[in-house]
C-alpha cells in the first residue's frame, strides 16, 4: 500500500478538499437513500390510502408542500452531488498537476546514464497513461470504495437495528466476498503489470517509428514497420483482453454472492415470516434496502481490479518520482562567483562505460582564453572527454579541474551556465529560429539573436526564409540541412557568451567558405572564452594553441600544428590524406 | 499550412462531422454478428432479471401466508436458477464485448498506423512528434469503450425506453404525454450544455496534445536542456502547459458534470407533474388513483434509461473530440503515393535522367528550376555547392520523397512516378544526414537494411565500413543494446552503423548525403577503399563538403541558384575557373597550410 501513502503525501494542499469530497460523497449517498421518502409519502397519503380523496380535499396545501419538497430536495441533492463531483475533480486535478510537473522536473534532471537506459516511449507512458490511472484512482476508485463502504455499513447497521438475526444471516456472505476478492487481487495484479508493459512497448514502437520516419521511408520499410507495430498493437490488445477476461472469470462469483443476498432474504426471511419471528413490516424494511448491500458487493470486484491497475501504473510513476540523479551538487560544493576564468585541467583522468575503458590516464591543461583542438578516430573518446567538463558523466579516477577546482566541488548549474556547447547530434526544437538561438537566454533581444546568427554564419540563410527568424522549424530541426542545423546550434551556444565553448564537430557539414567565416568569428569573439573544438578537418584545428590527438582513449600526440607536423605522426597523416584530394599541384 | 509547435493549438472544426460517426460504423460493422449476439444475450439477461420481483412477490403474497415451506424452498431454487441464467448471459455478453472492443481498437490503430506510414516527410516535419504519438496511442485507447459497450448500451437503453413507452400508452395516454413532456426540456437543456461542452472537450484534446508535444521533445532533448541550464525555464513552460490543460479539463467537466443532475431534476419534475395533473386536473373523473400510481412507477422506469443515456451521451461528447483527431489524421492526404496503375520497378541498372525538373516545397518558393542532367549506369556523381542550395533536395526527389512540380525523372528510362514506391526505394541506398538508431541491438539496426540478412552478412557489411572493430569491442558485441538518445555510440559510430545498414540493403543506386561528415579522415579513407570495391558498376551520388571525399567521382555538379551551374570532371571544372574552382581553392589554401 506504499502507493496509497505516496498519494496521500502528494495530496498535500488538497487533503482538506479531498476529505471534503469524500464526506460530501457520504452525505450525498445518504441523501440518495432518503429522496424516495417524499414520493412515497404522496403515494401513501393521496393515492393508495383508503381516504386518499378526502386527504387531498382536506389538505391540498400539505400535498403541494410535499411536491415542493420533493422537487426542492432533489434540486438540493443534485447541487450537492455536483459540488461533490467538482470537488473530486479539483483535488484530483490538483494532485495530478503536482505529480506531472514534479515528474517532468525529475526526468529533466536525470543523468545521461538514465537516458541511455530509458526509452522515450516508456517515459512518455509514465507521464501520460500511468498518470491517468492515478487520476482515475483518486477521482473514481477511492470515491467508489468509500461510497460503497458507507452504503454497506449504514444499511447493515439499520438491518441490525431492525432484526439482528436477519442481519447476521446476510452478513454471513461477507467472508466469501473477502476470500474471493483476495484471490482475485492476487491474480489480477500481475496481469495489469503485464498490460502496462505492453502499453509502454507499443508507445515506444510508435514513438520510434515517428522519429525515424525518414529512415523508414529511405529503406521502404513501411511493411516491416506495420508488421512490427501490429505485433505490439496485438500484444497490448491481448493484454487488455487478458485483464478484462480475468475479471470476468471472477465476476460471476461476485455477482452470484450479491444475488445470494436476495436468495437469503427470500428463504431466511420467508422462514422467519412463516414462524412469526419477524413482521411483514420488518421484512419489507430490509428487503427494500437489499440493493444497498448488494451493489457494494457487486462493485467491490471492479474496484479491486481498478486498484490493481492503479498499483501497476503508480509503481512506474513512483520509480521516476523518487529517482535521483547520481551526479548532483556535493553538500560542500563551492559557489562560483559569477563568471569563471576558463582554466581547464585534466589530471590522470580515466573513464569507464560499463566495463569498457573509454578514457585512460588523460592529462592536459588549457589556460583561460586558449583554444584546444581534439582529433582522433571515430570512437576514440573525444566526445566522452568533453562531456566530463560539464559533468555529464563523472570520472572513474583522476580529476577534471576548472579554474583549479575539481568540477565535483562546484555547483553543477553554475558550472554549466559557464559552458556553451554545440553537440554533435544537433537537437533543435520545434520552435522559431529566434527561440532556438535564444534558448539559453530567452530574454535576448532580436538584435542580439541576429548578431550571434551572423557570427555563426546563419544570418544569411535565415534572413532568406519567408518568416526570417520567426520561421518555425520542425522537431529536431527537420527541414533544415545538416549544415544549417549546425550553424543554428553554434549560434545558440555562442549566445550565452560562455566562458568555455565546446564545439563537438560543429562544422562538419558546412562548406569551406562558411567554415572560414565561422573560424574568423571564433577568433574575434567579444568575450573571453576558452575553446575546445572537436574536428576532423585540419582547417578547423590548425590555429589551435594545442592539438590533442586521441587514440583508443589515450592521448597519442599533443602540441601545436607545427610541432605535430614535425612529428610526422597521426596528425601529419591526416593532413596528407586531406591534401590527397587536391592532386599533385597542392604540394 | 504553417508549422505547428507545442504551444500552438491545432485548428479544429466546431460543428460535428457526422461522417466521422459513419466511419466508426465501418469498424463496428465487422463485428456486427458478435454485437448482435451480445445484444440478444443482454436482452435475455434483462428479461430473466425481471422474473426476480415476480418470484418474490408470489412468495410474499401466496407462499408465506400459506406457510408453505416446501414451496418457499422451491421458489428459492427458482430464484437461484434465474440469477444463474442472468449472470451467465451477462458474463458471456461481457466476454464477447471485451474482445470486440479490443478488436475494434486494434483495427483502428492498425489503419491509423498504416496511413501514417504513407504520409510524406512534410507531415512529420510540420508538427511536433508528440502530437502524432498521442493520437496513435492515447486517443485510440480512449474511444475503445464508446465504440463497443457504449453502442450496445445505447441500443439496450433505447429498447428499454421504447418498451416502457408502449406500456405507458396502454395504461393512459394523457398521463403518458405528461411523462413525455419532460423530453423537450431534456433535449433543450442537453443542447444548451452541449454547445459549451463540446468546445471544452475539443480544447482539452488540444491542450493534452500540446502537453504531449512538449514532453516528447524535452525527453529527447534532455542534454541540451542541461547544458543550457534551462531546467527552470522549461519547468515554467511545462507548468504553464499543465495548468492550461488542467483548466481545460476543469472547464470540460464543469459542463459534463451538469448533464446528470439536470436529467435527474427533470425526471423529478415529471413525477411532480404526474401527481399534479393526475390528482388535481384529471382525477377523479378521467383517471383512477390506481392508474396514477402505476404511471408514477412507469415514469421512473422511463426516466432511468434516459438518465443512463445521458451518461452515455456525456462519454460520447467527450470521446468524439478524440475520434475526430483520429479520423482527421486518417484523412490527411497522402501526397506521394503509388499511381493506380503503378508497376514494379524492374531491377535497376542505374541510368538516371532529370528532364526539366521544377520543384518547390511551398507554393511560390522554387527550390529547383528547370534542372536537367543525365547519369549513366555505373557513374559516380558528386553534388557540391553552398549549404541549402538544394543538393539534398535533388537526391530526395530521386527516391520520390517529394513529387516534382514539373518535368520528369527517369531511372533506366522508367518514369519514377509510374512505378511503385516500395520497388523504387528498396533498390536505392540512401544514407541521410541524420543517422537514426532504433532501440534494439546493433545487429538489429544493421539488419534493418535487409531483414533476411545472416549474421555473416551483417559482419561483412560492418567490416567494409570499418565498424566491425568498434562493435566487437563493445560489451555484448553485435548484441549490444543501443537506443536513439543513447550516448553509447559516438556520432561517427552511428554514421558507420547506418552506413553498414545501407550497404547491406544491396542498393543499385547509392546516395550518400554528408554520410561521412562525422567520421575521421583516416577511417573514411579505409572505408572508401572498401566501398570502391563494392560499388564497382553501381551508380552513386555523393554530397560532401570535404573535397577529398569527392575527388574520385566521375563528374561533379555544382548546385546553386536553383539549378546546376557547373558540371564536369574535377579537371574540367578547374580549368573553367568558376564556382567550383573558387570552392576548391579556398579549401586547398586552407588545407595546404
Amino acid at each position: 500500500m506504499f502507493q496509497v501513502k505516496w498519494l496521500w503525501q502528494n495530496l498535500k494542499g488538497y487533503r482538506a478538499v479531498y476529505i471534503t469530497a469524500l464526506c460530501l460523497s457520504i452525505f450525498c449517498n445518504i441523501l440518495y437513500l432518503t429522496t424516495p421518502y417524499f414520493s412515497s409519502q404522496i403515494v401513501d397519503t393521496y393515492i393508495s390510502n383508503e381516504n386518499a380523496v378526502e386527504n387531498l380535499k382536506n389538505d391540498r396545501n400539505g400535498f403541494l408542500t410535499l411536491i415542493a419538497l420533493m422537487v426542492g430536495f432533489t434540486l438540493l441533492r443534485t447541487v450537492f452531488q455536483y459540488s461533490c463531483n467538482m470537488t473530486y475533480e479539483i483535488s484530483s486535478q490538483g494532485l495530478i498537476y503536482r505529480l506531472r510537473t514534479h515528474l517532468f522536473k525529475c526526468v529533466q534532471n536525470q543523468d545521461m546514464d538514465f537516458y541511455d537506459k530509458n526509452r522515450t516511449g516508456d517515459l512518455m507512458t509514465r507521464l501520460t497513461g500511468d498518470l491517468d490511472m492515478v487520476r482515475h484512482a483518486v477521482s473514481w476508485v477511492f470515491k467508489g470504495m468509500v461510497e460503497s463502504l458507507t452504503l454497506f455499513v449504514a444499511s447493515m447497521a439499520y438491518f441490525f437495528y431492525v432484526d439482528w438475526r436477519m442481519a447476521l444471516m446476510l452478513l454471513a456472505v461477507t467472508p466469501f466476498i473477502f476470500g474471493i476478492n483476495v484471490v482475485f487481487k492476487r491474480v489480477v495484479g500481475p496481469v495489469h503489470v503485464e498490460r502496462r508493459e505492453k502499453l509502454a512497448k507499443m508507445n515506444t514502437d510508435a514513438q520510434e517509428n515517428i522519429s525515424g520516419n525518414r529512415v523508414v521511408k529511405a529503406f521502404a520499410r513501411e511493411e516491416y514497420e506495420k508488421e512490427k507495430f501490429a505485433r505490439s498493437n496485438n500484444d497490448f490488445s491481448q493484454a487488455n483482453k487478458n485483464a478484462a477476461l480475468m475479471r470476468l472469470k471472477f465476476s460471476p462469483f461476485m455477482d452470484g454472492l450479491a444475488e445470494a443476498l436476495s436468495v437469503i432474504m427470500l428463504l431466511g426471511g420467508g422462514m422467519f415470516l412463516i414462524n412469526g419471528s419477524i413482521t411483514m413490516g420488518e421484512y419489507v424494511a430490509i428487503s427494500g434496502l437489499i440493493w444497498a448491500i448488494a451493489n457494494p458487493v457487486r462493485n467491490l470486484g471492479i474496484y479491486v481490479n481498478d486498484l490493481q491497475r492503479f498499483m501497476a501504473s503508480a509503481m512506474k510513476v513512483i520509480e521516476i518520482y523518487y529517482s535521483q540523479p547520481k551526479i548532483v551538487d556535493r553538500s560542500d560544493a563551492k559557489d562560483i562567483d559569477g563568471r569563471i576564468k576558463g582554466d581547464i585541467e585534466f589530471k590522470n583522468v580515466s573513464f569507464k562505460y560499463g566495463r569498457k575503458t573509454v578514457l585512460e590516464d588523460i592529462s592536459f591543461s588549457v589556460r583561460a582564453g586558449e583554444t584546444v583542438a581534439i582529433m582522433g578516430e571515430t570512437g576514440s573518446g573525444k566526445t566522452t572527454l568533453i562531456n566530463l567538463i560539464p559533468r555529464f558523466y563523472d570520472v572513474a579516477s583522476g580529476e577534471v579541474l576548472v579554474d583549479g577546482v575539481n568540477v565535483k566541488n562546484l555547483k553543477l548549474r553554475q558550472l554549466r551556465k559557464n559552458i556553451g556547447m554545440a553537440t554533435q547530434d544537433v537537437l533543435l526544437y520545434s520552435d522559431t529560429i529566434d527561440g532556438n538561438i535564444a534558448y539559453g537566454d530567452s530574454s535576448m533581444s532580436e538584435e542580439d539573436v541576429k548578431r550571434y546568427a551572423e557570427l555563426a554564419a546563419a544570418d544569411e540563410f535565415v534572413s532568406k526564409m519567408p518568416d526570417g527568424y520567426e520561421t518555425i522549424i520542425g522537431e529536431r530541426g527537420v527541414g533544415l540541412s545538416g549544415g544549417q542545423k549546425q550553424r543554428i546550434s553554434l549560434a545558440r551556444a555562442l549566445a550565452i557568451k560562455p566562458a568555455v565553448l565546446i564545439l563537438d564537430d560543429t562544422t562538419s557539414a558546412v562548406d569551406m567558405e562558411t567554415e572560414m567565416h565561422i573560424q574568423n568569428s571564433l577568433r574575434n569573439l567579444d568575450f573571453d572564452c576558452t575553446k575546445l573544438i572537436i574536428a576532423q578537418r585540419i582547417s578547423s584545428t590548425k590555429d589551435a594553441d594545442k592539438i590533442i590527438i586521441l587514440d583508443d582513449g589515450k592521448i597519442k600526440e599533443m602540441g601545436t600544428h607545427e610541432e605535430l607536423l614535425a612529428k610526422k605522426g597521426y596528425y601529419y597523416e591526416v593532413l596528407m590524406l586531406q591534401n590527397e584530394g587536391f592532386g599533385k599541384e597542392a604540394v | 499550412m504553417a508549422r505547428n509547435r507545442y504551444d500552438i493549438d491545432e485548428v479544429l472544426e466546431t460543428p460535428f462531422d457526422f461522417n466521422h460517426l459513419k466511419r466508426s460504423f465501418v469498424y463496428i460493422k465487422r463485428y456486427g454478428r458478435k454485437m448482435i449476439l451480445a445484444l440478444v444475450l443482454s436482452v435475455f439477461a434483462t428479461i430473466s432479471g425481471l422474473l426476480e420481483p415476480l418470484i418474490t412477490q408470489y412468495a410474499l403474497d401466496v407462499t408465506i401466508p400459506n406457510k408453505d415451506v416446501g414451496q418457499l424452498v422451491l421458489l428459492g431454487v427458482l430464484l437461484i436458477a434465474v440469477f444463474a441464467i442472468s449472470i451467465t448471459f451477462s458474463t458471456i455478453r461481457s466476454r464477447v464485448m471485451t474482445v470486440v472492443g479490443q478488436d475494434i481498437i486494434f483495427d483502428i490503430r492498425t489503419d491509423l498506423f498504416a496511413h501514417l506510414q504513407k504520409l510524406s516527410f512534410q507531415y512529420f516535419d510540420d508538427r511536433p512528434h508528440g502530437k502524432i504519438l498521442i493520437r496513435v496511442v492515447n486517443y485510440v485507447n480512449s474511444v475503445s469503450d464508446m465504440l463497443s459497450n457504449g453502442i450496445i448500451n445505447v441500443i439496450l437503453e433505447l429498447l428499454n425506453v421504447i418498451f416502457i413507452m408502449i406500456f405507458m400508452f396502454f395504461v393512459d395516454v394523457k398521463l403518458s404525454l405528461v411523462v413525455l413532456s419532460g423530453l423537450p426540456i431534456f433535449v433543450a437543456v442537453i443542447m444548451a450544455i452541449k454547445t459549451h461542452q463540446r468546445k471544452a472537450w475539443q480544447d482539452e484534446s488540444n491542450k493534452s496534445s500540446n502537453l504531449n508535444a512538449y514532453l516528447e521533445e524535452n525527453i529527447s532533448g534532455a542534454r541540451v536542456t542541461q547544458i543550457f541550464t534551462r531546467e527552470e525555464e522549461n519547468e515554467g513552460i511545462f507548468d504553464r502547459l499543465s495548468n492550461k490543460y488542467r483548466k481545460a479539463w476543469m472547464r470540460a467537466v464543469t459542463y459534463s458534470n451538469l448533464v446528470w443532475p439536470a436529467t435527474d431534476n427533470i425526471s423529478i419534475w415529471v413525477r411532480a407533474a404526474i401527481f399534479l395533473v393526475g390528482l388535481l386536473v384529471l382525477s377523479p373523473t378521467t383517471v383512477t388513483l390506481g392508474t396514477i400510481a402505476a404511471m408514477t412507477s412507469y415514469a421512473s422506469r422511463f426516466w432511468q434509461p434516459i438518465m443512463n443515456l445521458s451518461n452515455l451521451y456525456n462519454d460520447f461528447i467527450n470521446n468524439i473530440a478524440y475520434l475526430e483527431r483520429i479520423f482527421e489524421m486518417m484523412d490527411e492526404p497522402i501526397t506521394v503515393d503509388d499511381k493506380e496503375d503503378a508497376h514494379e520497378m524492374p531491377e535497376i541498372k542505374g541510368d538516371i535522367s532529370f528532364e526539366h525538373v521544377n520543384f518547390a516545397y511551398e507554393e511560390g518558393k522554387t527550390v529547383l528550376e528547370d534542372v536537367s542532367f543525365d547519369v549513366k549506369a555505373g557513374e559516380s556523381i558528386a553534388l557540391v555547392g553552398p549549404t541549402g542550395a538544394g543538393k539534398s533536395t535533388i537526391v530526395s526527389l530521386l527516391s520520390r520523397f517529394y513529387d516534382i512540380k514539373g518535368g520528369r525523372i527517369t531511372i533506366d528510362g522508367e518514369d519514377i512516378s509510374e512505378v511503385t514506391l516500395s520497388s523504387l526505394r528498396s533498390q536505392m541506398g540512401i544514407m541521410l544526414q541524420d543517422s537514426f538508431i532504433f532501440s534494439g541491438t546493433i545487429a538489429d539496426n544493421i539488419r534493418y537494411g535487409r531483414l533476411d540478412a545472416t549474421e555473416d552478412e551483417i559482419i561483412k557489411a560492418s567490416k567494409v565500413v570499418r565498424a566491425d572493430d568498434f562493435i566487437r569491442e563493445m560489451e555484448d558485441g553485435y548484441n549490444t543494446e543501443v537506443n536513439e538518445r543513447g550516448s553509447l555510440l559516438s556520432g561517427g559510430q552511428k554514421q558507420l552503423i547506418s552506413f553498414a545498414r545501407t550497404l547491406l540493403s544491396d542498393p543499385k543506386i547509392l546516395v550518400l548525403d554528408e554520410a561521412t561528415s562525422s567520421i575521421d579522415v583516416r577511417t573514411e579513407k579505409l572505408l572508401q577503399q572498401g566501398l570502391d570495391e563494392l560499388l564497382k558498376g553501381r551508380t552513386s551520388i555523393i554530397i560532401a563538403h570535404r573535397l577529398s571525399t569527392i575527388k574520385n567521382c566521375d563528374r561533379i555538379m555544382y548546385i546553386d541558384n536553383k539549378g546546376i551551374t557547373e558540371c564536369g570532371s574535377h579537371d574540367e571544372l578547374m580549368a573553367k575557373r568558376g564556382d567550383y574552382y573558387n570552392l576548391y581553392t579556398s579549401q586547398h589554401i586552407e588545407a595546404a597550410v
